[in-house]
């Protein structure tokens, strides 16, 4: 492991000076992105109409291709050459000189410098944060409105079609646009900061899969102003349905194509930083539980994501090139696309709960005191995790009509994937125990998460008994569960890691009071809401319906007020989080006595994380280990402990 | 680990478990059984319950205790025991979820492959989806199956149902049956069903297929034998219309058409709103200069031609004039001029 200590000038760090006059045309930024956006979408128009008219095709200006070239291709590329994210490949690629040791895009002096390409990871993750969140209060808007449809039965507010295009955006944006990114946005902040790296292993790369996201966002949002409206076939999307919606399902077949493009770019990030950047000393087994996490998931994420990106392309030519993908009596097979669509789509579940079992680990150990109870059996059973995770998709499909002998294969693996993920439940518990818990904010949020996941698990086991599920399938009870595992399972962690991490990436403190309010806004909400489920489904209701039977009226005007409790708990968040960032108090630079590395530098870090390469002696949680030390930070005394550790 | 806090740490779970069991016993989580599938179904979730009940009040006495028990002041600065494992426990808790999940599987299995059966002579109905209305063939020897817009079954005799789509997917449940599959394009699926109950209940689709996917409902009736035959005689005495749709009086027409799953009109008792009311046409009529019935008639067999306002076109099927005889056509449209209000 090599890796080069800072040896040039310092004042190359500042920024480059505005440039002036028509310089600021060419110059990347937010003005040479508009115009290059308008020229490109402008280009891809173009494209179109030239080759339709060559062929002879009428109209020329078919607006399902120009959309899909113009508007979700090439317009995105312009914007994104525009605001520079590939100016240093180009230079490179042409053989004009690059400016290697220029920072320029390192750090952030001020708000502006979240705005544009930087390749700073910690900045990258803050941008990624800010961004989910914004998509986190659209989505959850969209739940808002169809919970107030469903408060009672018949139709009130909207009609069938723009209900169906409120859930679909709902279950897209915080899958695609809020849990995924959002785990990435916190791993990108702490995780090269935990392996004693200065930074991800490709910066820019890692800057320009941040910027492909709020392009993958927007498209999912500008679908409500497609004629005919939003896509309306659920997240799942599955044909014949979605090949015969309005046009607003293409936003949903290519706004996908630039989220999962986004997330494979940051994996192979993380797997090249996890297995070369590693500072002196961290072995595998000296790394904390995040970065095996993160490290497992990205393994998922580099795998199973072209296969969503597949099954939404073969849609898309459906539509446009007129294949036959899945057109019954053309040779199509409609059950086709549900195979590749779960083969990623169950994995993408474990890519939404991987990296919160990675910071349960962190903030349980930190504040009972005590080392993570079996260290190796949870990094292992993470691995384990990641196999079996691809062997059970089908069980999504137990009455979906496909050969019936899968079926009790499936089950027996889905089955058998709850044994490391209950080694992983019982792990925390142990940690827990005889220790000495801290009840901060952070960690009231994981052993919510613990609890509330445990049920998320168990209506698991339920699903995934064939006989139960052909009953279960398509109902409530499926949305319960899927909430308590993605709500009460991720997105629970999602808040136990910002406000664990909050200090550490802004410098200040946030309100523990607000904190508390908010978990408890959020954990009474979250039952409230999503409880009722369960019964009501396995009584008769189903899935994605704006109107049902009137029996279920009084528990769904129940369900709607708590989540509109729900609601207001995240505005109890929004003002903590908003108010300790710019008034908080200053946070020390290890305010929870962690020993991993990312407690050890100020808060916020350094730009360039550590003053010297950190060697690592020792494991991340020997908390109660008289002596013990994970890493030695100190120039002189680390070059001592390097030569310890090779004399041993 | 001392002997009170094994003490506790048994009165919380014992507590837990209660609470899980009473909220599991008290609350009637599955509708009343009303066929020999649905009776096994519960076994098999009575069977999971109890052993997740178990499970969850092992769980939630843990996180009590420690809560209760292991709370640090928050000046307190002292670490707790570095206690880094126990190989022992670790397998433990590996090897005794193993078998309960694998106990689970072998429960399931069995039912599974129990619940496929329908015996060596079922009484065979086809279904099939459209949006946003099932249809039910009942077999003939004369000829053609007769098709009717209600699902009739006789009490105690194996049903196998063969579903097919002819549009999108849509997913046949009846939620007192427990049995469920999806209809879809191009293949054919079964689903065995054993009704042990007379009764009525509804067909409810389960798999989202459009903006008519929440009223995409059928009535579903167990009969007696003598009942049945009943029924299967009027059935026949019908005109087995061409390709198509069963009754012949305009009332039976409407229902079996499934017009009612998208539109609301008074006489039936239907209220759905996919589609127009079709309660006031009048000045709807007057409006495309028509006289009431012959809008009435344009408007079944080519809907597209004039959109009521408010709503999308591409969604009402464009093939009334070839599923429905002339007779049935003019039968249908004489009961809703007679339904007009006022």
């Amino acid at each position: 492991m090599t890796q080069t200590e800072h040896t040039h000038h310092h004042a190359a760090h500042g920024h480059a000076p505005s440039p002036t006059g028509l310089r600021r045309l060419t110059a990347p930024g937010w003005l040479r992105a508009t115009w290059m956006t308008i020229v490109f979408a402008a280009l891809g128009i173009g494209i179109v109409a030239f080759f339709r008219w060559l062929g002879g095709y009428e109209p020329i200006l078919e607006w399902n291709v120009v959309a899909t070239v113009a508007f979700m291709t090439t317009a995105p590329i312009g914007f994104l050459a525009g605001l520079g994210s590939f100016d240093y490949w180009l230079y490179y690629i042409s053989g004009r000189p690059t400016r290697p040791e220029d920072h320029s895009s390192h750090g952030a002096h001020s708000w502006r410098d979240y705005f544009r390409i930087n390749t700073d990871h910690k900045v990258i993750g803050v941008q990624y944060l800010v961004t989910v969140f914004v998509f986190f209060v659209l989505g959850g808007l969209a739940a808002m409105l169809f919970r107030a449809e469903l408060a009672q039965p018949d139709l009130q507010f909207v009609d069938g079609q723009a209900y169906n295009g409120l859930i679909s955006m709902h279950a897209a944006l915080m899958i695609f646009l809020f849990i995924i990114p959002a785990f990435a946005g916190l791993a990108n902040f702490a995780v090269p900061l935990m392996l004693g790296a200065t930074d991800m292993a490709f910066p820019r790369l890692n800057a320009l899969s941040f910027w492909l996201l709020p392009i993958a966002g927007i498209m999912l949002v500008a679908s409500f102003a497609a004629p005919g409206g939003a896509f309306a076939s659920g997240w799942t999307a599955y044909p014949p349905l979605s090949t015969e919606q309005p046009m607003g399902q293409i936003f949903f077949n290519m706004g996908v194509q630039w989220a999962g493009a986004s997330s494979i770019m940051t994996a192979l990030n993380f797997l090249v930083t996890i297995i070369t950047m590693r500072a002196p000393g961290m072995t595998f087994w000296r790394m904390p539980l995040l970065v095996w996490a993160n490290f497992t998931t990205s393994l998922l994420v580099v795998i199973a994501t072209p296969f969503i990106a597949a099954s939404q392309f073969f849609v898309l030519f459906d539509r446009i090139m007129h294949t036959n993908f899945f057109t019954v009596g053309e040779g199509g097979y409609v059950l086709a696309y549900q195979h590749i669509f779960w083969f990623y789509s169950h994995p993408a579940v474990y890519i939404m709960m991987l990296p919160g079992f990675g910071i349960i680990s962190e903030v349980i150990a930190v504040f009972s005191r005590k080392p993570v109870f079996g260290y190796r059996l949870m990094a292992l059973s993470l691995m384990a995790i990641l196999i079996l995770g691809f062997s059970v998709w089908a069980h999504h499909m137990f009455v979906a009509g496909m050969a019936p002998w899968l079926r009790v294969p499936m089950m027996v693996t889905s089955m058998i994937i709850a044994v490391p993920t209950g080694v992983k439940v019982f792990s925390w518990l142990a940690t827990m125990w005889e220790g000495r818990l801290h009840f901060r904010t952070p960690m009231l949020f994981a052993l919510g998460f613990l609890s509330m996941f445990v049920i998320g698990g168990l209506s698991g086991i339920f699903l995934a008994s064939v006989p139960i599920d052909v009953h279960a399938s398509d109902t409530y009870f499926v949305v319960a569960h899927i909430h308590y595992v993605l709500f009460g399972g991720s997105v629970f962690t999602i808040f136990a890691g910002i406000y664990y991490w909050f200090p550490k990436m802004t410098g200040r403190m946030y309100s523990e009071g607000l904190g508390k309010l908010h978990f408890w806004l959020t954990f009474i909400g979250f039952n409230g809401t999503f409880f009722p489920m369960h019964w009501v489904g396995l009584q008769g209701m189903p899935r994605r319906v704006a109107d049902y039977a009137a029996e279920f009226g009084s528990w769904n005007m129940v369900m709607t007020i708590f989540s509109f409790l729900l609601g207001i708990s995240t505005v109890v968040f929004f003002y903590n989080v908003i108010v300790s960032w710019s008034r908080g108090r200053i946070a020390e630079s290890n305010p929870w006595r962690a020993l991993t590395l990312e407690w050890q530098v100020s808060s916020p870090p350094p730009v360039f994380n550590f003053d010297a390469i950190p060697q690592v002696v020792g494991g991340p949680y020997e908390y109660g280990v008289p002596g013990a030390r994970h890493a030695v930070l100190n120039a002189g005394a680390a070059a001592e402990a390097r030569e310890e550790e090779a004399v041993r | 680990m001392r002997r009170g806090s094994i003490v506790r740490m048994v009165i919380y779970g014992v507590l837990a478990g209660t609470v899980a069991s009473l909220i599991a016993v008290l609350i009637p989580w599955l509708p009343p059984s009303a066929s020999e599938q649905m009776d096994r179904i519960e076994f098999t979730f009575w069977f999971t319950t109890v052993i997740c009940i178990g499970i969850f009040a092992i769980v939630a006495a843990i996180i009590t205790y420690c809560v209760l028990k292991f709370r640090a002041a928050p000046d307190d600065e002292r670490d707790g025991p570095p206690v880094h494992g126990h190989t022992g426990l670790e397998i433990v808790w590996t090897a005794v979820p193993a078998v309960l999940v694998t106990a689970i599987s072998v429960v399931s299995a069995i039912v599974l492959a129990k619940n496929d059966d329908a015996g060596d002579n079922p009484l065979r109905v086809g279904v099939t989806a459209q949006q946003f209305a099932w249809a039910f063939d009942y077999p003939n020897e004369d000829g053609e199956p007769l098709r009717s817009g209600e699902l009739v079954l006789p009490v105690n005799r194996p049903v196998k149902l063969t579903l097919h789509a002819q549009d999108v997917i849509h997913s046949f449940w009846v939620p007192e049956f427990g049995q469920k599959s999806d209809a879809v394009p191009g293949i054919e699926t079964t689903l065995a069903i054993t009704p042990t109950k007379v009764g009525s209940f509804s067909v409810v689709c389960t798999e989202l297929c459009g903006l008519g996917h929440a009223t995409m409902r059928a009535a579903v009736t167990v009969v007696n034998e003598q009942d049945y035959q009943a029924f299967l005689e009027r059935l026949a005495a019908g005109p087995a219309a061409e390709p198509g749709q069963g009754g012949d009086t305009g009332e039976e027409i409407f229902t079996a058409t499934g017009c009612g799953s998208c539109h609301a009109f008074e006489p039936a008792g239907t209220d759905a709103q996919v589609g127009p009311p079709l309660d006031d046409l009048a000045g709807a009529a007057e409006n495309a200069g028509l006289d009431l019935e012959a809008f009435i008639h344009e408007s079944i067999v080519d809907p597209e031609k004039r959109l009521a306002e408010g709503f999308q076109g591409d969604v009402m099927p464009k093939t009334y004039d070839r599923s429905l005889t002339d007779e049935q056509l003019d039968a249908l449209v004489q009961y809703l001029v007679e339904g007009q209000r006022g």
